[in-house]
């Protein structure tokens, strides 16, 4: 896993004196809960695109409103016998045709649908199918979720990635760094301060967010939980907070991916994978 | 690489892509394992609790419909004309009283009026007022005998290649005191769309459960040599049979 050429010396001659030495990073249980959460979260969007397409709307209320529609994926007839697909957010309609509204039917054609069939799952239109996926991956994602907690409160790399006040200082300082304006991060331990605010709302708000907003929208967890729904403004309201939630953690999701890449690829993918990590400029193992 | 090649490349992947996701939709032993999220919802959320109950200013007067509309069925069509008075609901199967309802005698029984919100799987939802005969009425006055564990509602409708409509809920399902036949929507006889004379409501399960144009009512003790052997023709195209969520 190194991007080492074979003739070349070894990595650690060639290292500039900066780098620091090659430590633990991640368990055999975080990798493995990376990559089955990873798997699990493509697949919930899939299939919750797929879901969407069966009513590609999504409403501000408690019943359907079209009063209060924040957005809406539709095709009309163009000119010549086409057909145009339409995105109306927030009141502005934009022609999204070939992409939402109008666009691959996952059997290789086109046809009217909000989500073109190479991003949703199964590709072509089954909503029963769809939500039998969705339903086995939230179990699978809710699952892994439970795993990392316990395992991250036990052996306590929980608690060096929780965001905590003394970090807020370093927040600006380490933009600088990834933004080049900045030579150096500003010392930081395991998670560097911007990782730990990330991953704390990722973890602590945005991942309880979209499980209680999925649960909120179904009749059974509505009956028994009434004021769930009631708070999130209705079970329309629900679903738009849902999807809401996934357009957040799917960019979330770009920007992590984006940083893996940018940040040293083999080293991250080395420590996600075989564990082992070496550590950066003013990079530590602690807090 | 050039652009031509590498839009061409990605939209063969992608192609690829879809005959492999539709692959796994279809794979029996995939979906047969994700079967066990079915379970894990209905002993998670189950048949507990009851639906919100609205006022009349939240009725939706405009209750769209979804599925077939009324249907073709000779029969039914008959009974449509001559504004269902012949229309009689048999109720049998593993009961110790086996007997027939006709509407008005459905119309004595119809106590409950209740205000819920319709939730349909395709993920819209209405509001409207209901009225009819809480179920458990029904199967108290027909006494199930110990062995019955499901309630079938068959429907007068069928599908284009003839399929009867149908669909099952368990026993605690039908004693939810929520769980109605209904014969009023919003104050007036249940339309011919809508499910005339007599349909199945539960305001805590996804709509696909509530039968509607229901022809007769049998108990009995497992649904798997009912036509496609899944308790429901929605169940029967891959839908969940729990629908409570």
């Amino acid at each position: 896993m190194d991007a080492t050429a074979p003739n070349a010396p070894p990595r650690a001659e060639v290292r500039p004196a900066t780098a620091g030495p090659v430590v633990k990073r991640h368990s055999i249980a975080v990798r493995l809960l990376h990559w089955t959460g990873a798997f699990a979260l493509l697949l919930l969007v899939m299939s919750g695109f797929a879901i969407f397409n069966a009513a590609p709307y999504l409403d501000a209320s408690d019943y359907n409103n079209p009063a209060r529609r924040v957005l809406e994926i539709g095709s009309e007839q163009g000119p010549n016998g086409t057909t145009i697909g339409t995105t109306t957010i927030f009141g502005l309609r934009v022609n999204t045709t070939h992409v939402l509204g109008y666009g691959d039917d996952g059997q290789g054609g086109e046809a009217a649908r909000a989500f073109p069939g190479w991003i949703t799952f199964p590709a072509y239109q089954d909503l029963a199918g769809a939500r039998a996926f969705h339903f086995f991956f939230a179990w699978v994602m809710v699952i892994v979720g439970a795993i990392y907690i316990v395992v991250g409160l036990l052996n306590k790399d929980l608690s060096l990635l929780v965001v905590r006040p003394s970090d807020f200082p370093k927040m600006w300082p380490m933009q600088a760094y990834y933004l080049r304006l900045r030579k150096e991060p500003p010392p930081h331990g395991k998670y560097n301060p911007l990782q730990k605010a990330g991953y704390t709302v990722v973890i602590f708000v945005l991942a309880p967010f979209i499980v209680l907003t999925g649960l909120a929208l179904s009749p059974g967890v509505d009956a028994l939980a009434g004021p769930l729904t009631t708070v999130l403004g209705g079970r329309q309201f629900a679903r738009t907070w849902h999807f809401a939630a996934t357009i957040a953690l799917v960019a979330f999701t770009f920007g992590h991916v984006f940083l893996v890449v940018s940040t040293g690829f083999f080293n991250n993918m080395r420590s996600m994978t075989l564990g082992t990590y070496r550590l950066g400029k003013n990079e530590g193992t602690g807090v | 690489m050039n652009r031509k090649l590498f839009v061409a490349s990605a939209a063969a992947l992608l192609a690829g892509c879809d005959s492999v996701k539709n692959g796994l939709n279809e794979n029996e032993a995939v979906r047969s394992t994700l079967h066990v999220a079915q379970d894990l919802n209905a002993i998670a959320i189950g048949t507990h609790g009851m639906a919100k109950l609205y006022s009349p200013a939240d009725i939706d007067r405009d209750y769209p419909t979804n599925g077939d509309p009324t249907p073709t069925d000779p029969a039914y069509q008959a009974l449509v004309r001559e504004g269902f008075r012949s229309y009689r609901l048999p109720v049998g199967g593993l009961v110790e009283h086996p007997r027939t309802f006709d509407l008005k005698e459905l119309r004595t029984l119809a106590t409950l009026t209740q205000i819920t919100r319709h939730d349909c799987v395709e993920g819209w939802s209405v509001i409207g007022q209901w009225t009819g005969i809480p179920l458990h009425t029904i199967v108290s006055i027909v006494q199930p005998k110990p062995q019955a564990r499901y309630v079938v509602f068959y429907s007068f409708d069928h599908d284009d290649q003839g399929q009867q409509f149908y669909g099952s809920i368990d026993r605690l399902q039908a004693a939810h005191p929520q769980t109605m036949l209904a014969l009023d929507l919003n104050g007036k006889a249940v339309d011919p769309d809508h499910g005339a004379p007599v349909r199945l409501r539960i305001p805590t399960q996804l709509a696909y459960k509530s039968t509607k144009w229901v022809q007769r009512i049998e108990l009995v003790s497992d649904f798997k040599h009912i036509f496609g052997g899944n308790g429901g023709y929605w169940e029967d195209q891959g839908y969940q049979w729990y629908a409570g969520i």
